[in-house]
């Protein structure tokens, strides 16, 4: 017997069943709230400010910062050392990454793994420790290699002056030859080998096809990594304050730097670092064009590896130019400053001289270095998480919501590419000096510049990692009853897991090492591991300096090792472009 | 006149997924002007064939020779550029960075052929794949059949003796993929290049070849026109490649008229032009569904009586799915269908439409 249809009752019977909990807050709106608002106050906020500080005067808006930083020498100046710098690593990066890519990729050069190591160990190594070490080198008077070449050569002069553009253009491509060598090396390795083949059989010889296939293929690749070259080494305040100020070459971070001694000039620092972000934008944009162009070599399909040119006689210089790269840019500077670290006072010969007195000294005497120690620790930590979670909430809205301006929010949180770390700082203080809190000289102002400057590598990560995810996995989950946390929880945290954890190790190693924006942020309290290294160097302390350089060094190795343990996760610099 | 041979090629290869793709043996004869077919699964080594051809490999043994004329054995190869043979490939590979002319002109600009006469033979190669006036546009703003035509014209222009194909189709749609072939075949004709093709598309092979050539795990399994591959296939695996096929396992039985017959159950077949069948042998019968009649039960037609367990509409014929004891045939008939499911019928094969391979001989 069927019971009378009661459609009341079986309407209640659908919505219970439709909805198995009664519904409690919905995470989802409180999420994508809170990713929204933390954008709005790491970003969006202090860059209106930073705009409103480089205009606003005591008597209502004013172009005069502008006019003044034009006009003024100094300043411009450190803009013209900045863009000279800037192209001539470009070039430089291109000179010595293109080759190595090439002969990795295409030849059968001997020891093309330890070419790969080379550029790796280049790209991890930190800018500003690279600029100490040379520095010990090629210091004018006392450069340990200086010394060596007037000692063997007393009769000409072949020493060379750290203190220069040429020095600075030195150590800095030694840092950013690697973005063009890993962008140049995969759009090779990508190129579809028919695209050769098809030339080789209409009748084009090696060279031919060479220059008029593949170098054409891979270009956008190039320039793209010369491109990302130029706009680190433009941003790089450590090797700029320790190569370019002695040898009173200013540049936009050393300058604006610099008006922050006292009196502090924040309307000149503000207009200078809108200029700075011009610049930036101006180079990032551009290279956005060119790796646009970059499909070329992706287009992918099969065809193996194309077979590896033969070098012949140009195997062997080849393979010097390799190890001289080596030992240019890892031995020399790293060897000498494991020496200096291990030495009671550097000058005094060698063997006489080993202790471990130096990193007795910053691990467990000097409370300083303790602090500053624990200080980059704590925050290399927090931002790398908080990043990769703000990154994921960020994805999350861009990818499967529909929310109106959802793709500016995108956007907004891939700004601070364009933003030197200490045009960041000077945002910050610009935003944070006008609120009530005294955040300057914490803790937590550093939090937000960490976690402002690395937002885009979370961001970048997550989304990519959500897009691969397809998203009938997730309604799936929904259509058994799990609420928008639970499928989080069990069904999209788990999937993109590994990629996340590769975006906190992209954040982690080069925040633990931060110097451009925690120069103008730190206060005694908060002082970190490069800000001390900096600080012990202007002090003349170099032994204390390589000890714990050594020890910064050790907590990458440490953190780049668990990484590849944990999550196979390969280190490069792709997130970056 | 460019002849064709491939004597004894052996290429140890390794294929995608680890799988070897090599070639073992392999011997061919293809005339000057012939369109011939490499046919055969993923892995045959069909591509890695063709890349011994064009000189892109070295083979570990035997030799290629055109016209006579040894261009590779295991001794050396003369390189690709100097063949003078044409390739189109999978993915097209047009260059994206170069416009269509420049793609096209590429081989003459090698040839050092004058600007004029280049631009001439350019735009008379593109008119001939119907792509006249698209000369300046960039690869990346054609579609996938536009790029096909391009890597055709760009191979045809400077009129080689030899093209090779290399699964050209299998990137475009089923609609276009259809039409192209059509245009292939009139070019083949209308220029008397001696076409070299790599397809894994029996009807693509079928429909376009002056011979195929089957190719399974490296080795040539049958070599002969369209017409023969099908409808005698010299062993279960042609057989099985060639399109739908029904393998039957049979016994060897005496007939009453004194030949052999090969019985599966009811099903008695008449093996008249088989030779080297011995009585009690195991075979294989294999029968293609479009030779099995089914006729309405009652009538006065001979036949095994079958049931009908499916029955699929597809158009232009109807597939049935029948019965005989424990065997099961899928039979394609006429678009309009008698039977339905539940149905018995009365099955019979016509004589001579049906192939004979004896079991664990011939199989591999």
């Amino acid at each position: 017997m069927a019971e009378p249809f009661d459609i009341e009752k079986r309407t209640a019977e659908t919505a219970a069943l439709t909805s198995p909990r009664p519904r409690r807050l919905n995470l989802e709106a409180w999420v994508c709230a809170a990713a929204i608002a933390a954008v709005i106050i790491l970003i969006v906020l202090p860059l209106a400010f930073l705009l409103w500080g480089s205009v606003a005067s005591a008597n209502g808006l004013t172009i005069d910062y502008f006019t003044r930083v034009l006009h003024t020498r100094i300043y411009f100046q450190a803009l013209e050392n900045s863009l000279v710098l800037g192209a001539w690593v470009g070039l430089f990066s291109i000179l010595i990454g293109l080759p190595m890519a090439w002969a990795v990729t295409r030849t059968d050069l001997p020891g093309r793994g330890f070419v790969k190591l080379t550029a790796t160990l280049a790209y991890l190594s930190p800018p500003f420790l690279l600029a100490i070490a040379f520095v010990n080198l090629f210091s004018p008077r006392a450069g340990v290699i200086n010394t060596l070449l007037r000692q063997a050569f007393p009769s000409h002069d072949l020493t060379f002056n750290i203190f220069s553009m040429a020095g600075l253009v030195l150590v800095t491509v030694s840092h950013t030859f690697p973005f063009v060598y890993l962008l140049a090396a995969s759009a090779l390795a990508s190129v579809d080998s028919s695209y050769e083949e098809a030339a080789q059989i209409l009748g084009a010889g090696k060279l031919r096809i060479t220059l008029s296939v593949t170098l054409p293929l891979v270009a956008p690749a190039i320039l793209s990594g010369a491109l990302i070259a130029f706009i680190e080494a433009i941003a790089l305040f450590g090797s700029q304050a320790i190569v370019g100020l002695p040898g009173r070459i200013f540049t936009l971070p050393t300058r604006i730097y610099s008006l922050f001694d006292y009196p502090p000039q924040y309307g000149l620092a503000s207009a200078l670092s809108l200029i700075f972000i011009a610049l930036t934008v101006a180079a990032l944009y551009l290279q956005r064009a060119y790796l646009g162009r970059r499909s070329f070599a992706t287009l992918g399909g099969k065809g193996g590896q194309s077979r590896r040119l033969s070098l012949g006689r140009w195997r062997w210089p080849l393979f010097m130019f390799s190890v001289i790269v080596f030992v240019v840019v890892i031995v020399l500077p790293y060897g000498s400053l494991l020496a200096v670290s291990f030495s009671k006072s550097w000058g005094l010969p060698f063997w006489q001289n080993l202790t471990f007195a130096n990193y007795h000294f910053v691990l467990f005497e000097y409370a300083v270095t303790q602090r500053a120690i624990l200080n980059s620790l704590v925050l290399a930590t927090a931002a790398a998480t908080f990043c990769v979670f703000l990154g994921s909430a960020i994805g999350w809205i861009d990818v499967r919501t529909t929310l109106p301006l959802r793709r500016v929010l995108d956007y907004a949180a891939l700004i601070p590419l364009g933003l030197p770390g200490i045009v960041i700082a000077v945002a910050l203080v610009q935003f944070w000096l006008r609120t009530p809190l005294p955040l300057y000289g914490s803790l937590a102002i550093l939090f937000l510049a960490y976690s402002a400057r690395y937002l885009p590598l979370g961001a970048r990560v997550a989304n990519a990692a959500l897009q691969q995810i397809d998203p009938s996995l997730e309604q799936s989950a929904r259509i058994l009853g799990a609420s928008w946390a639970e499928t989080m929880r069990d069904i999209t945290l788990p999937m993109i897991r590994s990629t996340l954890f590769a975006g906190w190790i992209l954040i982690f190693v080069p925040a633990i090492q931060e110097l451009s924006a925690s120069i103008l942020l730190f206060s005694g309290k908060s002082i970190t591991i490069a800000v001390a290294v900096y600080n012990l160097y202007e002090n003349g302390s170099i032994e204390a300096v390589a000890a714990l350089a050594f020890i910064n060094i050790a907590i990458i190795a440490v953190a780049i090792w668990f990484a590849n343990r944990i999550g196979g996760v390969a280190v490069r610099p792709e997130a970056l472009g | 006149m460019s002849e064709i041979e491939i004597a004894g090629l052996t290429k140890n290869y390794p294929g995608p997924g680890g799988k070897s793709a090599g070639v073992t043996d392999f011997s061919l004869l293809i005339g000057s002007g012939e369109f011939v077919t490499l046919l055969g699964p993923s892995g045959c080594g069909k591509t890695t064939t063709l890349r011994l051809i064009a000189g892109l490999l070295k083979p570990d043994s035997g030799r290629i020779s055109v016209a006579g004329r040894v261009l590779s054995s295991a001794q050396g190869i003369v390189p690709p550029e100097l063949r003078g043979m044409g390739m189109v490939f999978q993915n097209y590979a047009v260059w994206p960075h170069k416009t269509v002319f420049d793609n096209v002109a590429f081989g003459l600009k090698i040839r050092r052929i004058p600007a004029a006469k280049t631009r001439e033979q350019v735009a008379r190669a593109l008119a001939s794949v119907n792509l006249g006036g698209f000369e300046n546009r960039y690869p990346s703003e054609l579609s996938g059949g536009q790029q096909q035509r391009v890597a055709l014209a760009r191979s045809l222009v400077v009129e080689p003796k030899v093209l090779l194909l290399d699964e050209p189709l299998s990137n475009l749609d089923a609609k276009l993929r259809e039409r192209m072939r059509l245009e292939l075949k009139q070019l083949q004709r209308r220029t008397g290049i001696t076409f070299i093709y790599v397809t894994h598309d029996q009807s693509e092979a079928l429909a376009l070849s002056d011979r195929i050539a089957v190719m399974h795990e490296g080795r040539l399994q049958q070599y002969g026109p369209p017409r023969e591959v099908y409808r005698s296939p010299t062993n279960r695996v042609v057989a099985d490649f060639m399109g739908t096929v029904n393998l039957v396992q049979a016994r060897v039985c005496a007939a009453s008229d004194g030949g052999f017959v090969a019985e599966a159950g009811p099903l008695k077949l008449a093996l008249g032009r088989c030779s080297g069948i011995q009585l009690g042998d195991q075979v294989e019968l294999a029968i293609r569904p479009e030779s099995i009649r089914l006729a309405i039960n009652g009538g006065d037609t001979a036949g095994v009586r079958t049931r009908i367990e499916e029955v699929s509409y597809l158009g232009n014929f109807t597939e049935y799915s029948v019965t005989i004891g424990p065997i099961r045939l899928r039979v394609q008939s006429g678009p309009d269908a008698p039977f339905v499911v539940g149905d018995e019928a009365l099955l019979s094969i016509e004589t001579d439409q049906y192939n004979v391979f004896a079991l664990d001989k011939n199989t591999k």
